[in-house]
């Protein structure tokens, strides 16, 4: 044997092998090596490569190189005979191709609700054609406790922003929506509107059918009204220049229609049937036209958004020229962001609405994880059925390209049946879904829900492919064929690991559809410091401004009231301020009170509770020079023994009467903050009133023919207290009941697969079953022995997803200020339900299996 | 049946080998009849166009060592090669009548 045989350069091999027709191949490299070996014997074996590659690179013509299409001419025929096996094989195993269909097409619903569900979502205020240069201005206010965020600005500040900030192309000021009266003539309608200034739509994309968007808001009494709210006046869309009345509380305006505004479409977070001039709002309405006024919204266009930072910067600057000494800061925020990203704590964004986009997104993913996690295990563990196919296709001369493309060519085409079975869930789930979610989604098709069906097949094909086909396809014909072949152990831990994994995140799902729903019971049921049960509120309008101290005694009268009064209370809060000050207030000492306005009866009717002093009474004469304060704010003061000092209200000085126990105002995301009793009973906005439990339908419509004796024309429309402080939770309520579907479908997609897997393995062990019972086994022992293994891997999975369950609960109840302690039981009663859901999955199977009789299973040996 | 001079030398190199011709010895016989070294990939494209046009035949042989245990391809003249050298062997004698004091030596042939 020679020392070192030169053989041809092995790289030039490779690259002729790879670039020319493969049916070339053997002719060429045998030419090749046996000129090679031609040279070699008569010159350098240098020489010899050097030849060799010029012979190679030579050899690449046109006529040699391997035509790319014509490497896969046979795709079509494979295609169709890949998708006749697979047909086959779907007939073959029904069983697993039913529980692979239901798991999948559940799972991918899931995800298509969710994907509909976010991007809708995603959607919201994006409409507007500034949208990428629209931003509000918003403030930070600083007190002892923390920064406090807000949308309020000064009024004052339009003006200026549009005379002195030149990166600002259009500023507009308007209010929030709310809710007035408007009538013609003798047709009162409630309905929501705000006040806007002339620039409103160029600003915002809300088109109008009618009228000039120029001028439509300039004069003050003009009106623009939506098309449904001209129908309702009108019974036409056609009403520029009709003339209407405007009410709140104890004004009333003749406005004219100016413009006809297209309904606002679903996906604007503000919804408002008419804009009123922003000119009226701020001449005639506004009394404190002041810098420290936070009355107005505004937003502004820039002229470029790399010029954020400097206007910005100049309208903090503008705002503080102004008003020194306060502690507030303006800044500007994107608009479309505030509904996603509406949460600011300590002046600091901190998320909102996107918490759940993103909650629900990861819920996603989990259920398609777990639906492709029962393909990828019923798929290994069927396997052997299929070894001899395997066998027979690689000896003949199956590439274990072909392979995979063949188990890729099946998964894909599950998950093209499975999302068209998904698409039809999602059809039938679309209504309960839109009214739990409080949405109007619909399966149009829209380039997005397209890719993103396409995106769906291609993920879950792959995904819940690629294990089967790189596995199955690795396999040794000759081992099988011998019928030597024999399961690696890893496989039978893959898949062990696999389920493990799938009721981990069940699990996990279900502890926090578990610590969601306490949460929200105990938000529902928490005391707050007053008594909203059976509490029903309207608005003071009308003939009941003058009158509602007669109403109010009318009302008392009736058997099914309890108490009535005037009130400014609302859920959520009315005003707050800033504006008072006490004897030893230091510059530092700067508290927000909630201002509630009063009249005599109206704490007595909330239930609230006196700790010193008395309340509001028309036994002491005239209180109107009088507040009372909670016990936060006396603590928050820093006051011993207030009754009777005085503090200076910015309307002047005021003597405390008394101190009420704390209560929750706002929400319980917050703790309590201090808060004012003013006697205004005036201008309270409301007449509230207690119903006697029982008999409320008949009460109300009794209050309501009062109502209209009193105040004819307008329309009554009582609330419950108890009903808008339910609302302030709606969003965590509907993400709580969301969530708990989807957790119910991951468990019932994870026990599809658990089941499929028991079905499969009792399968496999008849015999063995068999056998055992002939020697003695009863039934128990049987289903012990096929359940043992389910049990451990369930075990399994509790122990994983406990912590991480208490992690993640831990983490959303901390947006709570009060909330409920993580018990041991909910962990240990997710634990428990896993593990009894997963039994009954299980002990079907096995139970069947256990009773078969062993002389049907070992007939055939 | 048009052919090409290099095509004509291959299709008498394929033929004067009878049942040996395979690529490297065409190679071998080409560069002792006429001095010309082509590359194998030359070679090769001649033969498969020669192939295609019909003029050989071709037949897969035994694997030897020296190719690194591959097969050798033999090529064989087809009725359809012998015309196509007859009709460029006619042209070409036709054609160089015409020149005056050249002669191609017709009665060698």
């Amino acid at each position: 044997m020679k020392e070192q045989k030169t053989i041809p350069p092995r790289s030039a091999e490779k690259i002729l092998n790879r670039i020319i027709r493969p049916d070339l191949v053997e002719e060429v490299l045998g030419d090749l090596e046996e000129k090679f070996y031609a040279t070699l014997a008569k010159r350098s074996p240098f020489r010899a490569r050097l030849n060799y590659w010029y012979q190679v690179l030579n050899y690449l013509r046109p006529f040699a190189i391997r035509k790319r299409s014509k490497s896969y001419s046979n795709f079509t025929p494979m295609l169709s005979h890949n998708l006749t096996v697979t047909f086959r094989n779907f007939k073959k195993f029904k069983t697993q191709f039913l529980i692979n269909l239901a798991g999948l097409s559940t799972g991918l619903a899931c995800v298509l609700l969710i994907f509909l569900w976010v991007s809708d979502e995603k959607q919201i205020d994006k409409f507007h054609k500034n949208d990428d240069q629209l931003y509000q201005v918003m403030s930070n206010h600083t007190d002892a406790s923390g920064i406090f965020t807000w949308r309020g600005v000064p009024g004052l500040l339009l003006e200026e922003i549009q005379s002195t900030v030149p990166e600002v192309k259009k500023a507009v000021a308007t209010t929030d929506a709310h809710e007035y009266t408007l009538s013609v003539d003798e047709s009162y309608i409630k309905a929501n509107g705000k006040f806007a200034s002339t620039d409103f739509f160029d600003v915002f994309s809300y088109p109008l059918a009618q009228g000039d968007p120029e001028s439509a808001l300039s004069d003050k009494s003009g009106i623009v009204i939506s098309e449904s709210l001209a129908l309702r006046f009108f019974k036409t869309t056609d009403a520029i220049g009709r003339n209407m009345d405007w009410h709140f509380w104890g004004q009333r305006k003749t406005v004219q229609v100016t413009g006809i505004l297209k309904n606002v479409p679903k996906n604007s977070s503000e919804q408002f049937d008419f804009i009123m001039s922003w000119n009226y709002y701020h001449d005639d309405l506004i009394e404190y036209k002041q810098w420290g006024n936070y009355y107005a919204r505004i937003m502004v266009v820039l002229n470029s958004n790399s010029e954020m930072e400097i206007a910005d910067a100049r309208i903090d600057a503008i705002f503080k020229e102004n008003l020194q000494g306060e502690n507030v800061t303006l800044f500007l925020t994107s608009y479309s962001d505030r509904y996603l990203f509406s949460k600011y704590e300590n002046g600091m964004q901190a998320g909102g609405r996107i918490e759940y986009v993103r909650l629900f997104s990861i819920i996603a993913i989990f259920i398609l994880f777990i639906a492709c996690i029962n393909f990828i295990n019923l798929s290994t563990a069927r396997a052997s059925h299929r070894t001899k196919e395997i066998g027979i296709k690689k000896s003949l001369g199956a590439s274990r390209k072909s392979l995979v493309g063949q188990y890729f060519t099946e998964s894909i085409l599950l998950s093209i049946i499975s999302l068209f079975v998904a698409f039809i869930l999602v059809w039938l789930l679309l209504p309960p879904f839109n009214y739990i979610a409080q949405k109007e989604l619909s399966l149009v098709p829209d380039p997005r829900l397209v890719y993103a069906s396409l995106g769906l097949i291609l993920a879950v094909g792959i995904l819940a492919g690629s294990y089967p086909a790189l596995y199955l396809s690795g396999f040794d014909p000759i081992e099988i064929l011998k019928g030597k072949f024999s399961r690696k152990t890893g496989e039978v831990w893959a898949r062990k690991i696999l389920v493990v994994l799938q009721f981990t995140l069940s699990i996990i799902l279900t502890v926090a559809v578990v610590v969601v729903y306490h949460q929200m019971e105990f938000v529902k049921n928490k005391n707050l410091g007053y008594d909203r049960d059976n509490l029903i509120y309207f608005e003071r309008e009308g003939k009941l401004i003058e009158n509602s101290e007669a109403f109010v005694n009318e009302l008392k009268t009736k058997p099914g009231i309890e108490d009535a009064a005037v009130s400014g209370f609302m859920v959520g809060g009315v005003n707050s301020t800033g504006g008072v000050d006490w004897e030893g207030k230091t510059p530092e000492d700067q508290v927000q009170f909630w201002e509630i306005r009063s009249g005599y009866g109206s704490i007595d009717l909330l239930g609230i509770e006196l700790v010193q002093g008395r309340l509001f009474s028309k036994e002491f004469g005239s209180d109107s020079a009088n507040v009372i304060f909670n016990e936060t704010a006396i603590a928050a003061m820093g006051m011993e023994d207030p009754i009777g000092k005085t503090i200076r209200h910015y309307q002047g000085n005021r003597k405390i009467i008394g101190v009420v126990k704390d209560f929750n105002l706002i929400s319980l995301h917050t703790r309590v903050e201090p808060m004012i009793f003013l006697f205004n009973p005036e201008e309270t906005h409301f007449i509230m009133a207690r119903l006697k439990p029982g008999d409320e339908g008949t009460t109300i419509s009794e209050i309501e023919s009062l109502y209209e004796s009193f105040n004819p024309g307008y329309v009554f429309k009582p609330q419950f207290l108890d009903q808008d402080y339910q609302a302030l939770y709606a969003s965590e309520e509907r993400v709580a009941s969301l969530s708990k579907y989807f957790a119910g479908f991951a468990i019932l997609i994870s026990c599809l697969g658990l089941f499929g897997l028991a079905a499969y393995t009792t399968e496999k062990r008849i015999k063995e079953i068999g056998i055992r019972k002939v020697l003695g086994s009863g039934t128990w022992q049987v289903v012990y022995l096929l359940s043992s293994d389910f049990t451990k891997m369930v075990l399994i999975a509790i122990v994983l997803a406990l912590p991480t369950g208490y992690y993640i609960g831990n983490m959303w109840l901390e947006n709570f200020a009060y909330r409920i302690d993580l018990e041991w039981w909910f962990f240990a009663g997710a634990g428990i339900l896993a593990l009894v859901i997963a039994w009954i999955t299980v002990s079907m199977q096995t139970l069947k299996a256990a009773r078969v009789n062993p002389s049907d299973c070992l007939r055939d040996e | 049946m048009k052919i090409g001079a290099f095509e004509e030398l291959v299709l008498l190199a394929v033929g004067s080998l009878g049942e040996n011709a395979y690529g490297v010895a065409v190679k071998e016989l080409l560069k002792e009849k006429t001095g010309r070294t082509p590359s194998i990939g030359a070679l090769h494209s001649a033969l498969y166009r020669l192939e295609d046009k019909g003029c050989l035949n071709s037949s897969e042989g035994g694997a030897t060592s020296e190719r690194g245990g591959r097969r050798k391809k033999f090529y064989t003249l087809t009725a359809a090669g012998k015309n196509a050298i007859i009709d460029a062997n006619r042209i070409r004698l036709q054609f160089s009548k015409n020149i005056e004091g050249l002669n191609l030596g017709l009665d060698e042939s």
